[in-house]
Order: structure tokens, then C-alpha cells, then sequence
């Protein structure tokens, strides 16, 4: 069983794994470092190890680039070293049993993500009012949401232990067309982001430059180039700058600007 | 949400940043993604993370209040590599360049990193140094963790460093050629920027459409035929819809996002959007 310190240790670690996924070290919260110290707290350090190394090895590979959210590997690798010590499942089938938990995780940054979405017209707020403290607890509050959600999950996973009708509920939650509809919005919530730039940096004479762009990048991703495409963009991007750069300084060091080139002389 | 101030009012050079404002900004670096969000990404992180050169470089409200609202723009980078972009930003920051070139510059900078920076780390750093330390842990070696962050962590430190003097440094260096011929130099950045702001939409675009319909022997997929008309059809057309609503209807973003929300919800209950869910209304069954 897992006494109420023990208990009180484990949700504090979650809580910082769960900020350190995204900040900070970015590298305390990965199974290999989580697990031993799940096992010590809970008095065995080497299952911990053996979980941590197994989930680690199972993670390299799904790393959580490019936006969409894998099963959590924090709740996850956690939870595993919870059931391999503490319910005596060999290593696989704790790692089988945290999948729900770490399906919990993922859905707390999901809604974390969503939330802080709409709180980012409070952060324009702070910067109209030039109050950079403002923009300080803002940015505390979120990772507090995010570590303390996390912490949520991981307690439902260690209650799990006593009531297996829990594991059982969450694992039904699965494919549930609410959160995909969560996620299929956080998808789009970028397009905003994108917006409002273009609104900002795109003069009536630069949409050819816009879809240009989407151009390359839509040619890179099909020839199998999408990691490195806004590398490639960036050379092909800075190339049309500079040429940009080079007539226009050309022109006005060659006494233009009163007549224009558009005169037509 | 957005400020129409193009220029700072305060147009004297602030005096150089000193290390120790440096130094912290580097130690901050390391919550970009703190308020991590849809929208905006990191934004408001990285506001939170040059906020302590901003606020010795703007030392009238007004231009601290321009600054930090153009600075709380969509951003996305490597969080590993966001120094290099502080540096550059903050060296036009403290010379007073103009807003839009500040601009230009920062989402010309932000976009390629990320790509560099996955590389680096979670595709060449991360597999290596776990990978090896997960066996090591496997065979009940303590010192497996502890050389696992050592490793890791000292080669991002000393990146995140050398990334914030190297580019500030370069930063202030280009800005003398910048201020000759800064209206020529503001147009070229921001197609620049534009440039990747196009390649944002294609390459960040992460919607697609689930329906797919067998039709006797062979299946119609929507996806399939929307990617043959243009790929990222839909990411464009959503983005180009969130543009007018906000540039010609005068739509706030809290607005756009409460739609998309909207949208992405009653799509799901449908069936339209791709992802791994059961649609509340089933009225076609996805072929096997």
C-alpha cells in the first residue's frame, strides 16, 4: 500500500514533471529519471529503474513534436512504476496499465492548452496596461494549472489501485467525440495566431509573397521534406528578401524616389 | 490586441543590455512555454522571457506597453533555441527599430528553428543519450538518470548561452546597415516574413477531414480528394476565414477562438474532422 506521505511525495513530483515537460529542464520528467524516483519514494528503486527504462525505450520514437499530443508520457511512466511496485505487475503490464492514466495526462493539456487560448486577450490586457507582472502570473498560473491537473490524473491512478472500476471508466473515455472535437479545435486555434499576423504584416502587394510560401512548404512536405521545410523556406525566403533589399537601395541610391519606377519614362 | 504604433516614441539607443540581464533572460529562456497554447503558442512566454530587457530598454510606459504588445504575437520556436531569437530581438529592441522591421524579424527568425532544433535534440540528442542510459537502467545501474540529465542538460545550457551573446552581438553589429536604409530594409523583412507566415499555414496546418465513404468497390476519401485540388486546403481556407473575419469584420480573436471551438465540436459530433474518436452521429461507417 502507499502511505499518505508517500502518497503527498509522488503527487509533488508529478506536479513538477508535469511543468518540467514543457520547461525548465525539459528533461526531469522523462521515465528514465521518473521512474527511479518514483521507486525510491515507494522503496525500490531498482523496479523503478527496470519501469523507467522499459517506458523510455517505449517512448524514443513518439516524441511530441509538431503539436498533436501522444498518450502522456509523464502520468504514464509514472503510473507504471506506481503499479510495478506497488501491485507487483512485472514490467509490461504495469506499462499496460498506465495507458489510461497517461490518456488522462494528455487530455489535461489539451484543456490547459484550450483554456490558456482564451486567456492570452488577458495577456493584451497586461501588455496595453504595461504591467509586466501581469504577465508573470499568468505564465505561473498556467504551469500551476497544468502540474496540478497532472497531479489530479496521477491521484485517479493511484485510487485505481483499491477500485479497478476507475481504470475501467477512464479506459471507456477513449475516442470520446468531445475531446476529439477539443483537440480538432486546438488544431485549428493556430490559424488565428496566423491571422492576426498576416492582418498585421501583409500589405495589399505581399499575398503573391503569402502563398509563395504555403507553396514551397505544401512542395517540401510532399517530397517527403517536412522536417526540415522552414529551413529550406528560410534560404529561398532571406534570397527574395535580399534581392527586395538590393533594387529598392539600388533605386533610391540612384536618386529615384520623387519619380517611382511605375512612371514609365 | 493589436497596437497601430509603428514607431517607439523614446527613438535614443537604450544603453547596451549588461550580462546580468542577459544572464537572467537566459535563465527565463527556459519557461517559453510556460502559457503554452493554441493560439498563440509560446507568446506569452516568451514575452515573460525578454520582459527584463524590455523593461530596461523602454523606460516610458508607452513604449514598453507597444513593446510588449507586438511581442505577444503568435510565436513559435525551439525551446532550446529561443535565445538565438531573444538576442537578435532584443539588440533591435534596444537600438529602437522600427516595430514591423522588429517584427519581421523575429517570425523570419522563429519559423527554420524549429526544425533545426528537433533535429538536434529530440531526434539526435534525446534517442542517444536515452536510449543508452534506458539500457544501462535496464540492467539496474543507478548512475543511468543522473548521466542521462548531465549529458542533456549541460550541451542545452550551454547552447541556450552561446545562442543569447553570439546573436545579440550580431544583432547590434547588423543594425548599423539597418538603420542606412531601414525603410528598404523593413520592406524586405517583412516579405521575408510573410514568406514563412505562408509556410506556417501549410506546415503548421493541422486539420484534415475524416470522411470517407465506400462507393461498392473502391472508397471516396475526402481528404484524399481535397489534397489533390491543393494540399492544406483546409488549414488555408480556415486561416484565410479567421483573416477576414478579423480584418474586414473587425472579429476580436477571443471571438475567432470561441467559433473554431465551436466548429471543431459540432464537426466532431459529425464525424468531420480526422482524429482517433467515435462521432456522436454516425451516418457513414469509416470503410476498413
Amino acid at each position: 500500500m502507499i502511505g499518505p506521505l508517500q502518497l503527498v511525495l509522488i503527487l509533488v513530483v508529478t506536479f513538477i514533471a508535469a511543468i518540467d515537460q514543457f520547461n525548465f529542464l525539459e528533461s526531469l520528467y522523462q521515465p528514465i529519471v521518473m521512474g527511479p524516483v518514483v521507486g525510491a519514494i515507494l522503496g525500490d528503486i531498482t523496479t523503478g529503474l527496470a519501469v523507467g527504462g522499459a517506458y523510455q525505450l517505449m517512448q524514443i520514437g513518439s516524441m511530441p513534436v509538431g503539436g498533436a499530443q501522444p498518450p502522456n508520457a509523464v502520468v504514464g511512466g509514472i503510473m507504471a512504476t506506481v503499479f510495478a511496485v506497488v501491485s507487483g505487475l512485472d514490467v509490461n503490464a504495469a506499462l499496460g496499465a498506465s495507458v489510461p492514466f497517461a490518456l488522462l495526462g494528455q487530455y489535461g493539456v489539451t484543456l490547459t492548452f484550450t483554456l490558456m487560448s482564451g486567456l492570452m486577450a488577458k495577456a493584451d490586457e497586461e501588455a496595453a496596461n504595461a504591467n509586466p507582472a501581469g504577465i508573470v502570473k499568468l505564465n505561473y498560473f498556467a504551469m500551476a494549472l497544468l502540474g496540478l491537473l497532472f497531479a489530479g490524473a496521477t491521484l485517479v491512478g493511484v485510487i485505481s489501485i483499491t477500485n479497478p472500476t476507475v481504470s475501467d471508466f477512464i479506459s471507456s473515455l477513449d475516442g470520446n467525440w468531445i475531446m476529439g472535437g477539443l483537440s480538432a479545435a486546438g488544431g485549428m486555434m493556430r490559424y488565428v495566431g496566423f491571422a492576426v499576423l498576416m492582418r498585421i504584416m501583409l500589405a495589399d502587394d505581399m499575398w503573391g509573397i503569402y502563398f509563395a510560401g504555403f507553396a514551397l512548404a505544401a512542395i517540401l512536405g510532399a517530397a517527403g521534406l517536412g522536417g526540415p521545410a522552414l529551413v529550406l523556406v528560410a534560404f529561398v525566403g532571406i534570397a527574395i528578401a535580399l534581392y527586395d533589399y538590393n533594387i529598392n537601395v539600388s533605386i533610391k541610391n540612384a536618386g529615384g524616389g520623387s519619380g517611382g519606377v511605375s512612371d514609365g519614362i | 490586441m493589436v497596437s497601430n504604433v509603428n514607431t517607439y516614441k523614446d527613438l535614443t539607443p537604450a544603453r547596451p543590455l549588461d550580462r546580468a540581464t542577459l544572464n537572467k533572460m537566459v535563465w527565463r529562456s527556459l519557461f517559453l512555454q510556460a502559457s503554452f497554447n493554441y493560439e498563440r503558442m509560446q507568446a506569452a512566454g516568451w514575452l515573460y522571457g525578454i520582459l527584463p530587457g524590455l523593461e530596461k530598454i523602454h523606460t516610458n510606459k508607452e513604449d514598453l506597453s507597444a513593446s510588449m504588445g507586438h511581442n505577444l504575437e503568435f510565436f513559435n520556436t525551439h525551446p532550446f533555441l529561443v535565445t538565438f531569437v531573444m538576442g537578435i530581438v532584443l539588440s533591435l529592441e534596444q537600438q529602437k527599430a522600427d516595430i514591423p522591421t522588429i517584427r519581421a524579424v523575429r517570425v523570419a527568425a522563429m519559423g527554420p528553428l524549429g526544425g533545426i532544433g528537433d533535429a538536434i535534440f529530440w531526434f539526435t540528442l534525446l534517442p542517444i543519450t536515452a536510449g543508452i542510459t534506458a539500457n544501462m537502467a535496464l540492467e539496474g545501474n543507478i548512475i543511468a538518470p543522473f548521466l542521462f540529465l548531465v549529458v542533456f542538460n549541460v550541451v542545452q545550457f550551454a547552447v541556450r548561452y552561446w545562442l543569447m551573446y553570439w546573436s545579440y552581438d550580431l544583432g547590434t553589429t547588423a543594425i548599423e546597415v539597418l538603420t542606412r536604409n531601414a525603410k528598404e530594409f523593413t520592406h524586405a523583412a517583412s516579405m521575408l516574413g510573410v514568406f514563412v507566415v505562408g509556410a506556417l499555414t501549410c506546415n503548421y496546418g493541422a486539420t484534415t477531414i475524416r470522411i470517407a465513404l465506400q462507393n461498392g468497390e473502391s472508397v471516396i476519401d475526402v481528404q484524399g480528394i481535397l489534397d489533390g485540388v491543393l494540399p492544406q486546403l483546409v488549414p488555408l481556407s480556415l486561416t484565410l476565414m479567421v483573416y477576414f473575419l478579423i480584418k474586414k469584420k473587425g472579429w476580436s480573436t477571443i471571438k475567432c477562438i470561441g467559433l473554431l471551438l465551436v466548429i471543431g465540436i459540432i464537426g466532431a459530433a459529425f464525424g468531420i474532422w480526422g482524429g482517433n474518436y467515435t462521432p456522436l452521429v454516425e451516418w457513414y461507417t469509416l470503410p476498413a
